[in-house]
């Protein structure tokens, strides 16, 4: 019964659930958070399968239209395949209806995708992005596909060890230096703690300027260099 | 190449022996398990608890949504009305809650092909001229056939429901409907938790049917409100913040952020060590 | 129509020798059959109207609606072949159902009237189909206050940034009208059928561009409707109609977003000053005369 685990006979049998259970996986701290004038995400930079680092400068973070972004945890493939279907459903939003596509809609597509596949797939996203209508939004798709629209929202393995930090710490209508460093200590604190998340913390700031990256190195005490070059 | 998918690009027979099938499903002369889809709850609400009253019913459903043992959401309402006259009460999977929801959603966008005024009552001399809006009865009867499909199909939508509202009769309603496509009616029902710890204190309230027609809105709501209270202290998956709505003549009175208020823990200065300690 | 006989206008993939269609030309002449249809884009919403020209006194009265809702937000009426809007407007609450379906949220009316235009279009292409015998208005209100996402659950922040931009103006009452041959444009008021000319004409009376400023409210533009439909009626007065009308305001106005029949006293109302306007201007006519 329960051979598929085994090598075949043959010494190259492929066997889909050992690929599946061996799978890269985004161990992961990532989070999104509302501010004054648009969102931040942010999140480690650690992939691990098993004990062992794969990536230790991973970008979690993925645009998936212009301002609107996401932060993948979960297996690797599957965010982003996801990830990649998302981006071609948004372009083409973006060229026949001759506007740009809401987070809004980021979302909906997002959760369908989670949510009819859910047997399928490991994935769980943070969904954040700025639009002219509605400014930023967070939203948050957790493991069986619901959706959840937040005022901020963390995610991953490293994520339960910051509960209490964010709540403690989280005030609304932040500015955009607030917001980094709450962003920053929240994700300190989860690669301290979790084992599996880890390495450099990655940053993109979403506002009506667009969107700009920050990078925080461990080895500068995650002081910078920030939006500059190393 | 050819169409047997298992064959393309294999490695030729006589060189590297037979191919071996076993992660095929049986059909293909594999050794795989069938295919499955029945799922597990992931982000869940917990109890929802309803009671009816002479001429209306009041329904209540605490605002978290779980993840596991951690309190992962605390503003999910959980209760949906639908066509002013009837409210759904969800337990369980949020995401099938939500897919529940959107099915609701499309359900009134079509109903409203027909009727269009906006108020079913609104008609000429003749009585109505829409067609008059679905009932919670009506309702109830939709959802129950949709879960039963569901988990005849092995693919349940893993909720507990209570529908609650008025029937044809403008009498008042209320009933269940959960995953495995159980139908369930009673003049009070509770769902999860609330099935073990509100129930019993509900059906003292009102023992049978001629109890809930006797019973006025107040003594009803607060009742509910009572029950969500011991909920809050006995069921490690609930929060003190909930939802509670009243539907009767009227329509619906729904109300999202509640309290609970005066609770009892003062006793607890009472309490001390484990048996035999004093100090 | 010159080139009646000349076996062109017998196949809809056909152009005659001049580049015409005429199978759509023919089209065109059933929709101006039709009872008058229109539709007015006012300031804070969209009224449609139309005269049921009543065929057989064996028909109930009120009963047998025309104007159809496709979505929450969005009506259709139609002048021309019955049948065809039948079909047109089943076509149109599929699109916005998908649409639904996709993107968990209405169907903005740009994209409802772009899709009914390419699907109309597309009917005068082959030759085993004939083109669309209806001219199609649709009205309906793009949501200016936030949507969130069907089914979503949650609220986002309190206050600043997060799905509450202040002062962003998005939305808003939309009208369009899609011909056979799926031509479509966006108007500020919208006339088909028999009646159009007079309708127009009456139409452009009023003041409906947003950018001239003292748009019309939704309830003058109900009275208008009323008034406008009994106008287009005059040259058909033989016949009996049944005036139906529907509206759709903001989320803020009276109904609350949605497409529906106007209430039964307010359309009374609105036929009584209709019918007395009508009375004023015979009365002033004879006087004329006199």
């Amino acid at each position: 019964m329960q051979q598929t685990g085994m090598l075949g006979e043959d010494g190259i049998h492929i066997d889909m659930n050992h690929l599946k259970s061996g799978e890269v996986n985004l161990g992961t701290s990532i989070m999104a958070i509302n501010f004054k004038d648009g969102v931040i995400l942010g999140a480690d930079s650690r992939t691990t399968t098993g004990a062992y680092i794969a990536n230790r400068v991973t970008d979690k973070l993925t645009q998936v239209h212009d301002t609107i972004w996401c932060c993948r945890s979960g297996s690797a493939a599957d965010t982003q395949a996801v990830a990649d279907i998302v981006q071609y459903h948004l372009g083409m939003y973006g060229v026949t209806n001759d506007e740009p596509p809401t987070t809004q809609t980021a979302a909906a597509l997002f959760q369908e995708l989670c949510y009819e596949n859910k047997d399928s797939l490991s994935a769980g996203i943070i969904i954040a992005g700025w639009d002219h209508r509605h400014g930023g939004q967070v939203y948050a798709i957790p493991l069986g596909g619901s959706l959840h629209k937040q005022a901020y929202s963390i995610g991953g393995s490293g994520s339960t060890y910051i509960y209490g930090y964010c709540d403690a710490n989280w005030r609304e209508g932040m500015s955009e230096q607030e917001g980094i460093a709450f962003v920053k200590g929240a994700l300190q604190e989860a690669i301290k703690w979790d084992g599996s998340s880890g390495g450099v913390i990655r940053m993109v700031v979403l506002t009506a300027k667009g969107a700009v990256r920050h990078l925080y190195l461990p080895d500068r005490n995650y002081e910078g260099p920030g939006t500059d070059k190393p | 190449m050819n169409h047997f998918p298992e064959a393309w690009g294999r490695p030729r027979d006589e060189i590297y022996g037979a191919y071996n099938p076993t992660y095929l499903p049986s059909s293909l002369g594999g050794a795989h398990q069938p295919t499955t889809r029945t799922q597990s709850p992931i982000v869940t609400g917990t109890s929802v608890l309803a009671l009816k009253f002479s001429t209306g019913v009041v329904i209540a459903a605490d605002n978290l949504a779980s993840y596991g043992s951690l309190a992962r959401f605390t503003d999910v309402h959980r209760l949906k009305p639908f066509n002013k006259r009837a409210v759904v009460g969800f337990g369980g999977d949020v995401s099938d809650m939500q897919y529940l929801d959107r099915l609701l959603n499309s359900l009134d966008v079509e109903e409203n092909y027909t009727s269009s005024t906006g108020d079913s009552k609104q008609g000429g001399e003749e009585g109505l001229v829409d067609a008059p809006l679905m009932s919670a009865k009506n309702l109830h009867t939709y959802l129950a056939k949709v879960m039963y499909k569901r988990r005849t199909d092995f693919n349940p939508l893993w909720n507990a429901l209570l529908i609650v509202g008025l029937d044809d009769q403008s009498q008042p309603f209320l009933a269940s409907a959960d995953l495995l496509g159980t139908t369930f009616s009673a003049p009070s029902l509770a769902t999860g938790f609330g099935a073990h710890l509100a129930q019993p204190i509900l059906r003292r309230v009102v023992p049978n049917e001629a109890a809930s027609r006797e019973l006025s809105r107040e003594k009803a709501v607060e009742a509910i409100k009572e029950c969500m209270k011991v909920l809050f202290y006995r069921d490690a998956r609930s929060m003190n913040e909930y939802s509670i709505a009243v539907v009767d003549e009227n329509g619906v009175e729904l109300s999202e952020n509640e309290k609970l208020e005066n609770q009892s823990w003062a006793f607890a200065d009472r309490i001390k060590g484990y048996g035999t300690q004093v100090v | 129509m010159t080139s009646i006989g000349t076996g062109y206008d017998l196949s809809n993939s056909v152009f005659s020798p001049d580049g015409r269609n005429f199978q759509v030309e023919y089209a065109v002449k059933a929709v101006e059959n039709g009872g008058t249809a229109i539709g007015i884009r006012c300031k804070d919403g969209v009224v449609l109207a139309l005269e049921k020209l009543v065929t057989s006194k064996l028909l109930k009265k009120d009963a047998n609606k025309r104007i159809a809702t496709v979505d929450r937000n969005a009506g259709v009426v139609h002048s021309g072949l019955l049948p065809d809007g039948r079909h047109f407007v089943s076509r149109a609450r599929d699109e916005a159902s998908s649409w639904r379906g996709t993107y968990k949220a209405p169907i903005p009316g740009s994209a409802l009237a772009n899709r009914m235009g390419a699907y109309v279009q597309a009917y005068t292409l082959y030759n085993s189909v004939r083109p669309f015998g209806i001219t199609a208005i649709i009205g309906g209100y793009d949501a200016e206050t936030e949507l969130s996402v069907d089914g979503a659950v949650g609220n986002g922040p309190k206050v600043g940034a997060g799905g509450k931009t202040q002062g962003v103006k998005e939305g808003g009452p939309f009208l369009y009208m899609v011909e056979p041959s799926g031509l479509y444009w966006g108007y500020y008021g919208a006339a088909t059928g028999k009646g159009r000319q007079a309708a127009k004409a009456e139409l452009e009376k009023l003041k409906l561009d947003p950018k001239e400023g003292n748009c019309i409210s939704l309830e003058e533009g109900v009275k208008e409707a009323a008034r406008i439909i009994y106008v287009a009626h005059e040259d058909s007065k033989d016949k009996e109609f049944e005036l139906e009308m529907t509206w759709i305001s903001s989320m803020s106005g009276p109904t609350k977003g949605r497409h529906e029949e106007v209430p039964k006293a307010l359309r009374e109302e609105a036929e009584r000053l209709a019918k007395k306007s009508m009375e004023g201007e015979e009365e002033e006519e004879e006087k004329m005369e006199g």
